[in-house]
């Protein structure tokens, strides 16, 4: 049953809000939903835990710890995002920022809004659904479902620029995703001729987990490649991350904090359920190799654009194509230290992006500009609280200890030593340190310096809270990981290792 | 009147039509006006709907015919009728000179369709001489080349409303494939991707319209304020 209301509070509360259309129910709707879908998530998490998988209709919808860990940490990001859109919007409507020509009273301003708290819930609702889904082709539909949800609050602003964004956000995506889809189909085909059924199940994951060894190997093979591509198109790996960068910068801010730490994760999902299915049919060889090329490429190629990035919200995505790299890299690693390491990261920066989104969203309402070269520094005298929050999370977000990504990275990099994976070792040291200081040298030379005489910004309490609060958790995180969320981490990765 | 149960039969027919499709496919990279594609990819719609029927009545694959149907609706008439009011509205009825000539479009679709027959000679088990078998690498190999040629397509187009029939037309190539190698997906799939790619069609066409609005123009190649 709780599966189902995972699905239903979400889908509910998308047509609610669009119904009620008065901001103060919206915004209720939206964090009330959330709340609960944050609570349901954790109450999975530890029937998970404490008998094993759930699953309902016949084995329709269908949750391991994977799938639980999935769906909390996007009931998670979604949360703390709507409590920050609260304020962030609420500015946006005193500066006037959707103001158009002809709109004297306010009617488009309120679509728009309108069109945020109704949208946000269905594409967290197809979110969920990617998680839970039991059928591999309904974990596709709904992985395109968050595609179709989300080009509208990528147009949200109505600039043309946010046009250019979306509509290569939705091409690149979709084109991507028809890749994706071509793997699913021919996964199909290899069960197909094992199985010999023409039933709903030839598609479950509970079944091919189970029969994963008889699948045809040249067709897996294809099959995987094909997902790759396409799933990675999704999660931003390069060389299909172009949408990236100009989907996160146009978006709102808690919609580019959703895409960057909530469906990064779901199209990473996708990717994992294929490779356990691949490593038991092929070895753990052919899938390892593709995956440490892929992560690779990524990190290298953010690098240079993170060293000379002009625009702080475009950095973001960068640093989101690299982190996508890292989980890819720590994935093609394996073994039981690789998958920890790589989950361990999905979880800690699903939890440590959206600071950073949020204090990026702070300082452009305030200086109305994204370019460094606008900002002028010395951020940190008209916005102590936003300015500080933000270096913290730049720590936080390039791995640097005490913070939580680090023990992730420093994970991954015990598995590449242990997996003789020394070359790409290397190279992954040598990408996260000049991503480091690249990153740590612009935010830096944003916030501190000399005061520039920028008026000091007032900061409402619902976006105060969601930094103190975001930032709290993630400064804790580095001590002290809860123990249930760490036994529900590691049996996610023994479903990884093990396929079950 | 034997031959009308004879699944032999129907795989020669299947194959004859799936030719067809082809051939369709490669006038789509000939083709300049805007109109005409969108009643190419209706009428090889309607082809494909054919074949999921006839693989559906030889190989008494029922629920195949579900899939026929919804073809048939939807992407041989809902879609192209949603498009073509779309390139009314929009007013823009030619495709500027694309980016790679007609002649050597049509060559290098020829190519795709090479590469396709070469990859599904890959999944060619000589030993197994299943109807199935023989059925699935012929049109697996023309679903393979409608999808690289979908691909090539949107990349040498420029207009919006062609990037998405370029989709539409990859899309194609992979209900083909689904229908030949596995009779069709799980109908749970199948209508979610139908549900999709309906959903997709609207979304995309609304921005279309925008971006024509926006750019007096539906080039894309001159989106290109955002880089770096």
């Amino acid at each position: 049953m709780i599966l189902l209301w995972l699905l239903i509070i979400p889908l509910a509360a998308g047509p609610l809000a669009f119904f009620l259309q008065r901001r103060p129910a919206m915004e209720a709707v939206n964090l009330v939903a959330f709340a609960a879908l944050l609570f349901l998530a954790a109450m999975l998490g530890f029937q998970v835990l404490q008998s094993g998988p759930v699953s309902l209709w016949d084995g329709f919808l269908y949750a391991d710890a994977l799938s639980a860990l999935i769906v909390l940490l996007t009931a998670f990001v979604a949360l703390v995002c709507s409590i920050y859109a609260v304020g962030y919007f609420r500015h946006d409507e005193r500066s006037g920022a959707f103001q158009e020509e002809g709109d004297e009273d306010g009617v488009l301003a309120g679509h728009k809004l309108r069109k945020y708290y109704a949208l946000t819930p269905l594409f967290v609702f197809a979110m969920v659904l990617v998680a839970l889904a039991n059928n591999l082709g309904v974990l596709w539909v709904a992985i395109e479902g968050t595609t179709l949800a989300s080009v509208f609050l990528v147009t949200f602003y109505g600039r043309d620029t946010s046009l250019e964004a979306a509509w290569k956000y939705a091409i690149i995506g979709s084109v991507g995703l028809s890749m994706a889809l071509f793997g699913t189909i021919l996964t199909y085909y290899s069960a197909h001729q094992m199985l010999g059924t023409e039933t709903l199940s030839g598609l479950n994951w509970s079944v091919l987990a189970g029969n994963a060894a008889q699948l045809d190997k040249p067709t897996m093979r294809l099959a995987f490649i094909l997902i790759l591509l396409g799933y990675g198109t999704k999660a931003g790996i390069a060389p299909m991350h172009t949408w990236k960068p100009d989907a996160y910068s146009e978006a709102p801010v808690p919609v580019a904090a959703v895409l960057a730490a909530g469906v990064l994760n779901c199209a990473l999902y996708g990717l994992v359920r294929f490779y356990i299915l691949t490593s038991k049919c092929l070895g753990p060889e052919f899938s390892s190799q593709l995956l440490i090329a892929f992560g690779l490429l990524s990190m290298g190629v953010a690098v240079p654009f993170i060293l000379v990035q002009r625009s702080f919200r475009r950095l973001l995505a960068y640093s989101s194509i690299d982190h996508g790299g890292i989980m890819l890299l720590a994935l093609g690693f394996g073994g039981p230290l690789g998958i920890l390491g790589m989950l361990l990261h999905m979880t800690f920066h699903s939890i440590t992006k959206p600071l950073l989104f949020f204090c990026a969203g702070n300082v452009q309402q305030h200086l109305k500009t994204d370019l460094f070269r606008k900002a002028k520094g010395g951020l940190i005298h008209s916005m102590p609280f936003s300015g500080a929050a933000f270096l913290m999370a730049t720590l936080a977000v390039t791995g640097s200890p005490p913070f939580s990504l680090f023990q992730s990275e420093f994970t991954i990099l015990r598995a590449a030593f242990g997996g003789g994976h020394i070359l790409a070792a290397v190279l992954f040291v040598a990408f996260l340190v000049a991503i480091f200081s690249g990153f740590l040298v612009h935010i830096a030379n944003l916030v501190l310096g000399p005061d520039p005489g920028v008026p000091p910004a007032e900061i409402c309490p619902w976006k105060k809270y969601s930094l103190v609060g975001l930032g709290t958790v993630i400064v804790i995180l580095g001590f002290w990981i809860p123990a249930p969320l760490y036994s529900l981490i590691e049996s996610a990765t023994s479903v990884v290792v093990n396929g079950r | 009147m034997s031959f009308i149960h004879d699944p032999e039969f129907g795989n020669r027919i299947i194959t004859l039509m799936a030719a067809l499709v082809l051939v369709l496919q490669i006038a789509t990279a000939g083709q300049r006006w805007l109109i005409s594609t969108i009643r190419l990819f209706a009428l090889q719609s309607f082809l494909l709907a054919s074949i999921a029927g006839i693989i559906a009545y030889f190989n008494q694959a029922s629920h195949l015919y579900v899939a026929a149907l919804l073809t048939l609706i939807l992407k041989a008439w809902l879609l192209p009728l949603l498009l073509e009011r779309l390139v009314e509205k929009v007013g823009i009825r030619q495709e500027i000179e694309p980016l790679i000539n007609v002649p050597l479009s049509i060559l290098i679709s020829g190519c795709l369709t090479l590469v396709g027959y070469v990859v599904a000679e890959s999944f060619y088990h000589p030993e197994e001489t299943s109807v199935r078998a023989a059925l699935g690498h012929n049109t697996l190999a023309v679903a393979i080349s409608l999808f690289l040629i979908g691909f090539f397509t949107m990349l040498n187009r420029r207009k919006a409303v062609t990037q998405v029939l370029g989709l539409l037309f990859l899309e194609n190539g992979l209900f083909l494939a689904a229908i030949s190698l596995t009779y069709g997906m799980p109908m749970v799939v199948e209508l979610g991707i139908f549900f999709d790619v309906l959903v997709a069609v609207m979304v995309l066409g609304i921005l279309v319209f925008r971006i024509s609005e926006t750019f007096d123009s539906m080039d894309v190649s001159k989106l290109r304020k955002l880089r770096g």
